[in-house]
This record gives C-alpha cells, structure tokens and sequence, in this order.
C-alpha cells in the first residue's frame, strides 16, 4: 500500500506516509497564507527519508487524504462572506434568539452561569440580513400557506441590496417537505442565474441537516454557507498543488462523521473537528488490529485535553447536535469531549475550600507557562511538573524551548505557598493532583453518562503532556493499562490514513412502533422500508459518483428511538435492514431497550409509556485498505528484558508520597521493544514525556508504542 | 381567682415532658412544620459531622471527593434532562443534589434550576422528623419518597422531587433527590399551575413527603393512584422512573467514595462544603458598603382581576448581615393563587446571589444561608397554609426582581465584582400553558417553553441580551418548534419575531422580547392559558435612569378560522400583533385585548392568541445612548423610528437612517433644558405627589408610603396591622361582573323583579 495522509493543524502540518512496509512521520510547520506549502515541506521531508522525489510519491500513492482544523480557524476568526437568509415569516428571530442557551454553547460552566456577563457571539448573519417569507408547512409537510413567490423575489432582492454574498434557506418542516425550500433555489436562479457574473450560491437547509429542529438546522446551513468558499478555495489550491506535481486521482478530506470523500462530495460543515476526529479513527483502528477492546482516546495538548471513546462491537459515538466553536448544529459528528486542561492550564488558591483550583484559564503558549521565561506570570501545570522533576529544563520539546525552573518556582510561591501554608513541592503536587482529578473526573463522567465502567477500559494517552499525565489520571479511574500508542506525534495523520469513503444520510419522522393509547404494534411495514431504501439509495449515489464500484458499497442502518415523549434518543444498531412482520418490529424494540439499559440503567425502560423512531440513519460507506500494526501488545512478564543503564536520575516527588525519588532517565530511542521498567521511572523522548508513577511498570512494544501498566500489588502509600 | 392563678403557674419540667408526649400521641396530621419551614439556615453541626471532620480535614482530600460528588450530581442532571418526558425536564427545568444526613443541600448539579433543590431541604427534614422513626413508615435503604405539596417545601406542585436515603453498613449518610417541573398535577386546570384555585384544594395533586419506592422499585398500587389523579398518567410514569433512576446514578457514585475513602470522608466534605460556602458568603456581605437600600415592585392583577400588588423591599447591610426586609408587601389573597410560602421567596432570592451576583459560586443551600429574610405572616410573599399557591410565580418573581434591583445599588459601590452591575432581567413567564387532547389522541397538559426566553437587563457597560433566559434558571431552552408540533395540535404561526417598541430604553436598553401568536389546528379539544403580570404595569424597575420594561397584554382574534385564511386569503394574514391588531384584517372576527391572567379557555380551530415575551430592564440615561446604537435597534425591528426619534432624541434621515449627528445633539441638549424646565425641588414635589392613602378607584394591596405596618386591602378603608393577619376574599369576577350589569339594568330601570 502507497499513501499519503495529512492532518494540517492550527500549528503543525503532520504528515505520514505508508510506502510499502516503510510507516514515514514528518511534521512542517503550517503556512497559513498557503497551505500547501506546509504541505510539501512535510511530504518532502519524507520523500528525504524515502530517497524519492515528490512527484514520484505523489504519481505513485493510491490516494492522498486531508485532515484539517482550517474550517474550525475560520470560523473563530469570523473570516466569512455576508450571509442573507430567508426563513418562515414568524421565525425570523429564530437564529438571532439561538434557543436562549446559545449565549452558553461551547463555554465552561462559570461563563454558562454568570448571567450578568452572558453575551452571545458575534453573529454570522446579521439580524437585519433574515427575512421571512410568506408560506407554511405543518409537521407532516402538508401545506398550512402556500409560498408567496413575489414576496420571495421581493425579499431575495433586499438582501441581495444589503449586500448578501450567499443566500442560506432555512424553512420550517422542510425535511418532510422540501418543495418550499427547492422552489426558492429556483427562484433564486431566476433572479441571478449562473452565467452572469453576479450569481449567488444557495444554501438549503434540508440539504445540509436531514433532522427536524429549525434552529439547530438553520446555523447548520449557516454555518456551511459561512465555511462554503473559504474551504472551496483552500481544498481546491490543495488539490492543484497535486495536480502541478502528478497526482492524478481525485482528492479526499476527512469528514467530522469519522470518514472521507472527494471534495466535490464535501460540505464545508463536515470539514469542521475533521483533525481530533482523525485521532479517534486512529484508536479505533489501532483498537480492532491490536484487540485492545474497549478505549478511551485522550488527547493532553497545552490547553485542553480531548476524550473520545472507542467501544468493541462498532458502536460509533455520535454527536448529533455538537456545538461547532459556539454554534449548535445538526449534523452527525464523532463524539469529541473538550475539557480546558493541559499544560498550560493556570493554578490558583480556592480561597473558599482553602485549596487549589486548576483551569480553565490557560496561558496558552504566549505567554505560556511561567517557566517558559515569556513573561507568564501564573504558576501552571507545566510550571509544576518541572518543579516535581519530570521534565528536562534544558531539552523540554526536543530542546526548542528552554525552561527556567526559578521562575516556576517563584510563580508557585508567590500564588499558593503562602495562602496553603506549604512549600513549594507541596503545592505543585497539588496541582499536579487537581489538574488530573479534573481530567479523570471528566473522563469519568463522559463514560459513565454512557453506560460504560472506566475499569473496563483500555486508555489511550497521546498529545504533548498526555504521558506525562495519565499515570495520574488513570490511578484515579481504576484503569489499569494505558497505551501511549505507535506514531503518536501524527496520530491524527494516522487515522486519516485508515479511513473509509462514508456519507451519512438521516430522515426525520415521526413513527409510532408501540402506541400505548392504543396498545397497536407498528404495522406500516412499506412505510419504513420505503425511507430505509431511499436513504441507502442516496449513499450509494453518493459513493458511485465517486467512482466507488456498487459491489464495494456497505450500509449500516441507526434508529434514533425513544419512550413515550422523552427528549433522549438512544440510538439502536439494527442488523436487518427490513421490516416485514411483527417479529422484526419486536426485534428492533428489543435491541433499543438493550441498547438503552445499558446506558441508563437496566429497568430504566419504560416501553409502556409507547415507542417511537424520530430519525432513521443510513450509513453508506466503502472500505480502503488500511494500514498494518505489528502486534503491539506488550510481552509476557517473563519474556521481558531488563533496560539498558539509564542516561541519567532525577530527583521527583509524587503525589501520595512524602519522600523525594531519584528517579532513574532513559532516551526513548535507547529502548527497545520487550524492555521493562518498574516506575517510579522517566523516558524521555523529543516530543513527550513518559512519566511512570510508583505503583506502575512502563513495558516498550514494537513500532515505537508504549504501554504503562499498574502494578498487581500497589505499593504501600506513606 | 385563686384556682385561675394555680392554672397559670408554669408547668414544671416533667409536665412539659407529658404534655409533649401526650400532644405527640394525639396529633391529627402531620402538616408543614413550621420550624422546618421558616429556616433556610443549615442544620447544626452533628456529633457524627463533628467526629467525621476530626478524621477527615484535610482540604485538598475534601476537595477532591466533592469534585467527585458534583461530577456525580451532573451525570444525574444529565439523565434527567435526556431521559424526562416533561416538556421541563428536556429545556434544563430540573435539578439534582446530594444533601447532609441532617437535610441540608451541600452540592447541586451545575446545570438546572437551583431553587428547586434549594428547597427540596425542607421536605427531606419533615421526612427525617417525622417518618425516619415512625414504625409505619420508617427510612430503610431501598426506600424513596415523592413530594411535590409546596407547602412542604417547592415552588409549586408542577414540580415532583424523588428523594432517596443513602446508607452505608445500616448508617444514614446522606440524601439524594431529583426534582422536574413535571406540569400536569390533576388541577382544575390542566398545565399544573391553575390561576382559577381558590383553595389548595383546586391545586391537584398534593404530595406530603410519603414512600413510593420500596426495594428501588416503585410501588405500582401507589403509581396507580398517583396517575389516576393527574391527566397524564404516561407522563407521571416515565418521570418517576426517571428520577428514580437518575438518583441511583449519584447514589453509585456516593458509594464508590464510601468505599474508596470511607463515610467519614463523604460526612465531612458535605458539612465542610457547605460551612465554607458559608463562611465565604459571610466575608463578601461583609465587604459591601454598610447602608440600606428601598425598592418595591408591583403586580398588575391576581390574574383574576386587575388590581395594584405591592411588593414592598428593604434591604439593610450592618457588618457580615445582610437583611431583606419584605414587610409591608400585600396581604396575602385567601381566595387566589399568586401567593407564595416564605421558602418559595427565599429560594428564588438565592437565585440572585447564585446567578447575578456571585456566579463563582457553588450551587447549594449555603450560599444563602447567612442571609436574612424578614416578612409579614400571611402576606402575599409569606402564605399560610390554607392560601392557594399554584402561582406562587408571580409573588416569587416579583419578590426576587425587588432583591436584585436593591442589590444592584450594593454592587455598584462594592469594591471587589464578581459580576458586572445590571438592571433586573424580565421576570414573567409570558407564555402559552396549554392541555387537551392531541392529534395522536393523547390528553396532554402542559407549556410552551417560551417562558424560558426572559430578556436580559442591561448592564454597565452594554444593552441586555434578548430572551436570554428565565430568571430561575441558566442554560434553558426556548426549544424548537418543530418538534413541538409533532406532539400538539396547534401552531406558532408566529413564533420568534422580535416585538418592535417593547422596549426598556436607556443609556443602554435592556434585551428585547419576541411575538407569539398560536391557533389551535388539528385538535377539537384544546384550550389554553396565560399566566403573568405586566399587562398594564411594568413587573420591573430600570436602574441608575434606565426604564422598565414596556408592558404587554394579551390579545385574541376569535370567531375566525385563520387557516383558511391562511389557504384562501393569505393576503390578509398579518404576522405581528400590532398589525393585526390595527388593522383588523378578517371581516367578521373579533378583536380584544386582556389583562395576562386568562384562564384555561377551549380555543376553536384558528382563533388566534397573541403574546409577547418581555424585556430586561434598561441602564443609565436614554439620552446618552449613543445614536449609532439607537439606528441599528431601528434596523433590526426592535423599535419604529418615531418611538426612536421620541425616546431618544436622534436625529436621522428618515429613508436613509443617516444620522444628523449636529441635530441629534442640539436636540438632546433641548430636552436637557426641557427637563430642568419640567423639574420642581424636592420638598415642593414630595408635598404634591405625596398622597395619605392609596386611591379609591383602584383596588390597592399593601403598604402605603412609609408606614409599612399598615397594610391595605383593596380599599383605603379596609387595613390590617402586618402582624395581625385577617382573611381577604376577593369576590368571583363573574359576580363583579353580574353586578355591574346589574346596576346598569337598575340604572336603566329595566331590573325588573329577578334581584328580590
């Protein structure tokens, strides 16, 4: 297998690439004004240690596949065109109103609460930039107003005078019905058709979001027309740099729904988190070749710490009303949970509880952490582990950033020593304490809302700090393996590498499957296998327009099911695609209350209060051959070796312990698989650090992964 | 006389002990205890807290299982809100919390309605005294118990609390509880919140804390009862199970810190939580400037008639005591529905501090419990129990918007902000309660969760957010309407349309309420209700020379099929109130407008209710309002040019909106003059203005000028001292309204003989 696959950062351009058995990792830095020459800088790095040139990689390789935070940046930095939106006459409030709770999308709990401060962001459509227009549907899509055309054309032209650049459609009940929405497209290319120069591209919702809800389906478009050309231009400036050096087949992004297609399959909205989402492909292909069963994917950078879960069985994850920045939308995305923790995260005195609190407030990397010598001020995460001795001050990040350990400790003394009354070793374990009981708490919470116990659970620690921490964070979860997973420093390019052609497409309904008025079982088979084709239909026409053949087209069928008129839609995997009698009705109820206790409780179901489907989901997806880990799993006790001489001790505290260790120091690249080391212990490597707490053993496995396991036996606490 | 001095002499202590016992023994009905509901103070500490926090002290270790626990409490929240078949539960109206041993709350979910949890304490303490040890009920570990009677402890009976007992090796360790604003409660109107109760017994379903869950399985002889009793009987199943199950979630993770760190540590971290809480709370009152501010608020009606409810609210900082003093307010109404128990007021007053003034808070019990609250007996903000409650919205709103306009003044001159200074947010729930039988054949009884989209007041330094948030809670959800519609027979023809000149002017204008116009449409059993004050008087205060709000009635358009309208004649369809409403556009309908009190009314296929959501409350002068910002208010439909030109003296091209910033000035400096012009001195106003009673031709409910321990009661005539309650029966509207006919039939000498 040849293949190239990129994961284009806010900060780095990460890069791999499978030639033959040979697995390349190389990073560039991202050039912002034109990606792809951070593109090609990393590429050629490789193409360096291939021996190659790039166009005989680029002429070679079976696809090249992108992952990109592009999307997210443009929208934090409120780089869009002018939006113009018609929606129903009577809604036009709805987007500006944002539910009430949009002030507190995609904020923490203190700014959700703190009423007085509560302002929601800047908008991507101007209030005065929505119209409404005259027509109505119902629930069902019946017809309550007929559209009225000329106040169509009316409106369409008063936006288009106050300057629209896009015009985004947004009417209420148009996934039963979109016949209002596809007329004003019409219309709208009656007014500016294509061939003149002042055509508007049109955006309607129906198309972008296929469940109900018109608010969270209204910023869905939005926020796809806001991203439309800012993607089309750079994906498209990607796609000719291939182009200019022979890359002949068609390029594919990653999307946020955990697979890829070409870009002319692409909507912008799916480009969004495509990066973090790589990673969580990444453990979950790594999980199935390994046979590590259940994983939790986390992600410890400098100022937040990402969670994702990978469950046996193929469950997927889903958000199906993330908050994209501060915007909630409506589309299927793997789930992703952002806590604000990392290195960066500040620690300050709990004047109240008379302790320290930690985050969320990060000092980023500019000024960064204190010890960083940039002017930061605050003690932070980093400012405490250098303290306690983790990290080398003189080649912390493979030497590019030297640490100044007076400054870390004179941040620690100033905020905490003297209002805890403890030195200075003292507090920063407790940082370092409280900056993992939060992560493990909110690691805990996020498997627990979802029916899991963490002990079941292999974690998976990557990103700059999480080997650092997941020692810490693991002790307090009961987990007992931790997986510093192979090529972790292009984890996200990875997954990207293993992804599959995927589209998703949903139909919200409302389908009673258990009446308890009536006590009537669902009988309308033609009804739902009808949706279910048709759904599987537009996949397929998705896929082989792409030039997928039919025979290599798959489709997974999802029921978004719940009791009586509940808000809660668990979602139910089901097997067979087709309904012909009561038994494959009663086979469907039964899988979605297996699915449900498992998530909320066995005897939690309450099926007599009625059933009903509101979304059936239809994945179409055709897989690509993926890449090969060697087995990874780490070897029997007994068959494995002993370390080389260590490089070096440091003297480190630990939380729990009152007396110092001298810590034995080993360079990552002078362990071999098989090797064994009892913490407490430190590898070190140019891009993290592998702490091993007391209590656990770092054992090294092949293609560079690293496995920290706790100790049968913990060790007695002093 | 002799006898008569023997009988007075004071019992000795042993006859105290047998008239105890015997008065014990012999009591009729346990009903809300009045030493549990009149403290809102935490319990003292027990031995068993005392001993647990000698073993475990240390701060960073209580830190971390109190992490635990609020992590625990949110997951539970979670559930609530994802599994909860109410209408409340899915826009955030619940709340969980784990409680001491001794009832206290000592850690709510970050999430939901605090005061819900703030007064589920209550009930928990009428449990622990009077059933723990009673042999026919007893606490066990297995057991959980329902409540929704306010009396006992809630806002209303709409919201149903669960609340389980948390053992660890037979020993009481703390409480759980789980509480949603569930609606539909079985009162004479559907919805759970009934303006037409004249009685607690038109309130529906009246849970006094009892046993419900045996074994961790509700008992089903009881769940039977319990959805006989309401309209909803799929909607109480679903809701108990939920709660139920969501406690067990939270008790899960109480018992792993049990195990992994012993019960000492969990006793100590809630008492130690909580006594730091308070204590910090102590320090920051401490900090404000000693003085004592006077503000009142006033209800427009008892949603039956109209008339003038005074909320009356002085609050005094002396030191670390901080004083509300809502004496003087309206007496209560024995015959209508906007009282409210004392606790009610108190827990929304925690609100304020909890979201308004302190934010960094944790959410508990604590964080108002040093803080004073002194009332009437039977006013309208302190009900006995024979008072009606089920809008006790209306006192506890009110009640909680005098707090914040009187803090207001604190924080702008307390030297450390937690927050920013603002005007009080819009405090009613304009909204549609509705209840019937729907499309798919269901008897439903509930709101729309437009009571969430309160406008915001303006702050310090910018205008107030539109339809932000209900003042009860943070995170609500306004919903979304098409998923609604999937399970009501009617439509928002107009649903989120900003409503232009219902404004709150100032330097900076408070966040703007939204149009809504519903029709029944597929149902011929559907009726809805209104419940708000506002109609005629603002329900708030502007601050530092901002305005109140504007205010807003309800409208109706009957004897008209709109559908029709909207399939034959779309023409004619106006989608705002104030078209509709001027020009009258359906020949043959009729055209009215109401007071916000409308009882449950059945509405024919396509008649029309129209409301507004209201506004916050502006900040500073209007006329330094920077005239950029007033065009752009006239670019978006929040105000019509005139009014803007009126209010706020800019200048502008009327087609262009182009400012004449020259003018605009010219003609603010105008005004300026005009006002000093209109101004008279103090003393001189004060002589003119001031008046001995409240006027005759109004019917005028509480105190009067400075004297607020004489209470008024409709007439300037009729008082009572604020100490010495007296009944006050309000006389059925339809018997006011017979008798006006009446008179106008003497009048006209056409009465005839049918009045003898």
């Amino acid at each position: 297998m040849k293949r190239v696959s990129v994961d284009i950062g806010g900060t780095f351009t990460d890069c791999f690439v499978v030639w033959g058995g040979q697995y390349i990792e190389t990073k560039a830095l991202t050039t912002h004004h034109n990606l792809a020459m951070g593109f090609n800088e990393a590429l050629g790095k490789a193409c360096d240690t291939l021996g190659l040139g790039l166009e005989e990689i680029l002429g070679k390789v079976d696809s090249v596949r992108y992952a990109t935070t592009l999307g997210t940046n443009a929208l934090i930095e409120h780089k869009g065109p002018k939006i113009g939106m018609l929606v129903t006459a009577g809604y036009e409030a709805t987007v500006p109103l944002s539910r009430a709770r949009g002030y507190g999308e995609g904020l923490d709990n203190l700014g959700q609460q703190d009423m007085p401060n509560a302002q929601r962001p800047d908008p991507l459509v101007e209030p005065h930039m929505i119209c409404g227009v005259r027509e109505r549907l119902d629930f069902e899509g019946k017809m309550v107003m007929r559209l009225d055309e000329e106040d169509v054309r009316r409106q369409l032209r008063e936006l288009v005078d106050r300057g629209a650049q896009i015009i985004v459609v947004a009417l209420v009940n148009s996934v039963v019905n979109p016949a209002h929405e596809q007329r004003i497209e019409e219309i709208v290319l009656e007014e500016y058709p294509t061939h003149l120069l002042g055509a508007i591209p049109v955006i309607l919702s129906h198309q972008v979001a296929g469940r109900k809800g018109e608010y969270v389906r209204a910023t869905s478009a939005i926020v796809d027309g806001y991203l439309h050309s800012t993607m089309y231009h750079a994906l498209s400036a990607l796609e000719q740099n291939l182009r200019a050096h022979k890359y002949e087949k068609p390029m594919l992004v990653i999307h946020n729904s955990g697979g890829m297609a070409q870009l002319n399959s692409t909507d912008a909205l799916q480009t969004i988190h495509s990066g973090p989402v790589s990673g969580i492909g990444a453990s979950e292909h790594l999980s199935m070749q390994a046979a590590l069963g259940n994983v939790v994917a986390t992600d410890m950078g400098g100022t937040s710490y990402d969670i994702g879960i990978v469950v046996e069985g193929g469950i997927k994850h889903y958000d199906f009303n993330p908050v994209i920045d501060r915007w909630l939308v409506s589309v299927p995305m793997v789930h992703l949970v952002t806590l604000g923790a990392g290195g960066g995260s500040v620690a300050s005195y709990d004047r109240m509880y008379k302790t320290v609190k930690c985050g969320p407030e990060s000092a980023g990397s500019d000024p960064g952490p204190a010890c960083y010598d940039r002017g930061g001020m605050q003690p932070t995460v980093t400012d405490a582990d250098l303290l306690l001795g983790y990290l080398d001050a003189k080649n912390y990040a493979g030497g590019s950033i030297s640490l100044n350990p007076r400054r870390a400790k004179a941040a620690v003394e100033d905020a905490l020593c003297d209002e805890l009354d403890c030195d200075v070793i003292e507090a920063a374990k407790l940082i370092r304490q409280k900056v993992d009981d939060n992560m493990a708490n909110g690691l805990f919470t996020e498997l627990r809302a979802r029916g899991y116990d963490p002990k079941d659970f292999t974690m998976l620690a990557y990103g700059g700090n999480g080997p650092l921490h997941c020692c810490g964070i693991a002790q307090n979860l009961s987990i007992d393996q931790i997986l510093a997973p192979p090529l972790s420093s292009v984890f996200s390019a990875v997954g990207a590498g293993n992804m599959h052609q995927l589209h998703i497409h949903e139909q919200s309904l409302y389908m009673v499957l258990y009446d308890s008025n009536t006590r009537h079982i669902f009988d309308d088979y033609d009804r739902f296998n009808a949706i279910v084709a048709e759904l599987k239909e537009k996949g397929t026409q998705d896929l082989l327009r792409q030039g997928v053949p039919l025979e290599q087209i798959s489709h997974d069928l999802e029921l978004d099911m719940r009791y009586g008129n509940q808000l809660v839609q668990t979602t139910a995997v089901i097997p067979a695609h087709e309904v012909h009698g009561p038994g494959d009705v009663l086979a469907i109820i039964s899988q979605f209350s297996t699915d449900y206790g498992k998530r909320f409780g066995e005897g939690s179901q309450a099926p007599e209060a009625g059933i009903r489907i509101n979304t059936i989901r239809v994945a179409a997806y055709a897989k690509h051959e993926t890449v090969k880990f060697e087995d990874i799993k780490p070897l029997p006790k007994p068959e494995r070796s002993a370390p080389p001489a260590p490089d070096s001790h440091r003297t480190c505290h630990f939380v729990g312990f009152d007396q110092a260790f001298e810590t034995p120091v080993w360079a990552r690249k002078d362990i071999v698989p098989g090797v064994e080391i009892e913490g407490p212990a430190i590898v070190a490597s140019e891009v993290t650090t592998f702490l091993v707490n007391p209590g656990w053993t770092y054992v090294a496995a092949k293609q560079g992964a690293s496995w920290f396991l706790r100790n049968e036996a913990p060790i007695t606490r002093h | 006389m002799n006898d008569m001095s023997t009988r007075a002499k004071m019992p000795s202590t042993e006859e105290i002990t047998l008239i105890k016992k015997f008065l014990d023994d012999t009591t009729l009905f346990l009903g809300p205890d009045p030493e549990i509901m009149q403290n809102h103070d935490l319990m003292p500490r027990t031995d068993i807290e005392d001993a647990a926090i000698t073993t475990v002290s240390d701060a960073h270790t209580v830190a971390k299982i109190r992490d635990r626990i609020q992590a625990g409490c949110d997951e539970g929240f979670e559930m609530v809100e994802q599994m909860g078949a109410a209408p409340g539960a899915k826009w955030g109206d619940v709340i969980t919390g784990v409680y001491s041993a001794s009832g206290d709350l000592a850690i709510a979910s970050a999430g939901g309605v605090l005061i819900f949890s703030a007064l589920v304490h209550h009930p928990i303490k009428f449990i622990i005294k009077n059933w723990m040890n009673d042999p026919t009920v007893g606490v066990k570990e297995g057991d959980g118990f329902i409540h929704n009677d306010s009396r006992y402890g809630n806002v209303h009976n709409t919201d149903q609390s669960m609340i389980l007992p948390i053992f660890h090796k037979g020993k009481l360790v703390c409480w759980v509880a789980s509480t949603v604003h569930e609606g539909e409660n079985g009162a004479i109107e559907p919805g759970g919140m009934p303006s037409m109760a004249e009685s607690p017994s038109d309130e529906g379903l009246k849970m006094s804390p009892f046993k419900v869950v045996e074994n961790y399985q509700i008992k089903r002889d009881i769940l039977t009862f319990l959805q006989n009793s309401v309209r909803e009987p799929k909607l109480q199943y679903e809701d108990m199970k939920v709660k139920l199950f969501a406690c067990l979630r939270i008790k899960q993770r109480i018992e792993e810190t049990l195990n992994t760190d012993g019960p000492e540590a969990l006793v100590a971290t809630l008492r130690l939580t909580m006594e730091n809480v308070r204590a910090e709370v102590k320090r920051r009152i401490s900090e404000w400037p000693d003085m004592t501010v006077r503000t009142y608020i006033i209800q427009d009606s008892t949603l039956r008639e109209n008339c003038v409810v005074k909320i009356n609210c002085k609050l005094t900082k002396i030191g670390d005591r901080l004083i509300f003093d809502f004496r003087g307010s309206s007496p209560e109404f024995t015959n209508r529905a906007t009282n409210t128990i004392v606790a009610g007021l108190k827990g929304m007053l925690a609100q304020v501090f909890l979201c308004y003034v302190w934010p960094d808070l944790p959410r508990g019990q604590a964080a108002f419990a040093p803080i004073e609250v002194i009332t009437d007996p039977h006013s309208i903000v302190n009900c006995s129990y024979d008072a009606p409650n089920s809008q006790s919205l209306m006192s506890i709103f009110t009640g909680f918007t005098a707090g914040q306009h009187a803090v207001a003044k604190f924080l702008y001159s307390c030297p450390e902000k937690f927050t920013k200074v603002h005007a009080p947010t819009f405090n009613m729930i304009n909204t549609f309660i509705w209840g019937g039988v729907s499309q798919h054949g269901e008897t439903l009884g509930n709101l729309c969760a437009d009571l969430n989209g309160m406008g915001a007041g303006a702050t310090v330094n910018r205008d107030g957010e539109h339809a932000l948030a209900p003042v009860f809670a943070t995170m609500a959800d306004i919903g979304e309407q098409e998923l609604n519609e999937e399970e009501v027979p009617f439509l928002q023809l107009v649903s989120k349309k900003m409503t232009r000149d219902a404004i709150a002017p100032g330097k900076y204008r408070g966040g703007q309420g939204y149009t809504m116009m519903v029709a029944t449409k597929d149902s011929e059993q559907w009726g809805f209700m209104t419940t708000a004050q506002g109609a005629k008087i603002p329900p708030l205060q502007g601050l530092f020379g901002g305005y109140a709000c504007g205010t807003y009635p309800l409208c109706k358009v009957k004897d008209v099929d709109v559908y029709d309208v909207l399939m034959n004649e779309p023409e004619r369809f106006r989608h705002s109130i104030e078209d509709l409403m001027n020009e009258q556009p359906f020949d043959e309908a009729s055209y009215s407008t109401h007071h916000m009190g409308m009882g449950f009314e059945i509405s024919k296929r396509g008649e029309l209710f129209m409301i507004s959501q209201g506004a916050g409350a502006g900040y500073g002068d209007l006329l330094e309002r920077d005239p950029g910002d007033v065009i752009k208010d006239i670019e978006e439909g929040l105000i019509s040019p005139g009014v803007a030109a009126r209010l706020y003296k800019v200048v502008f091209d009327a087609k262009t909106l182009a400012i004449d910033f020259d003018a605009t000035e010219a003609a603010r400096a105008e005004e300026r003059q005009a006002r000093i012009a209109r101004s008279t001195p103090y003393a001189e106003f004060i002589k003119g203005w001031n008046k001995p009673k409240p006027p005759a031709h109004l019917q005028y409910f509480g105190c009067w000028g400075d004297d607020t321990g004489t209470l008024y009661m409709g007439s300037p005539e009729i008082t009572r001292r604020g100490d010495q309650p007296r009944p006050n029966y309000m006389t059925h509207p339809k018997d006011v309204r017979i008798a006006e006919l009446e008179a106008r039939l003497i009048a006209a000498g056409a009465m005839g003989d049918e009045k003898k």
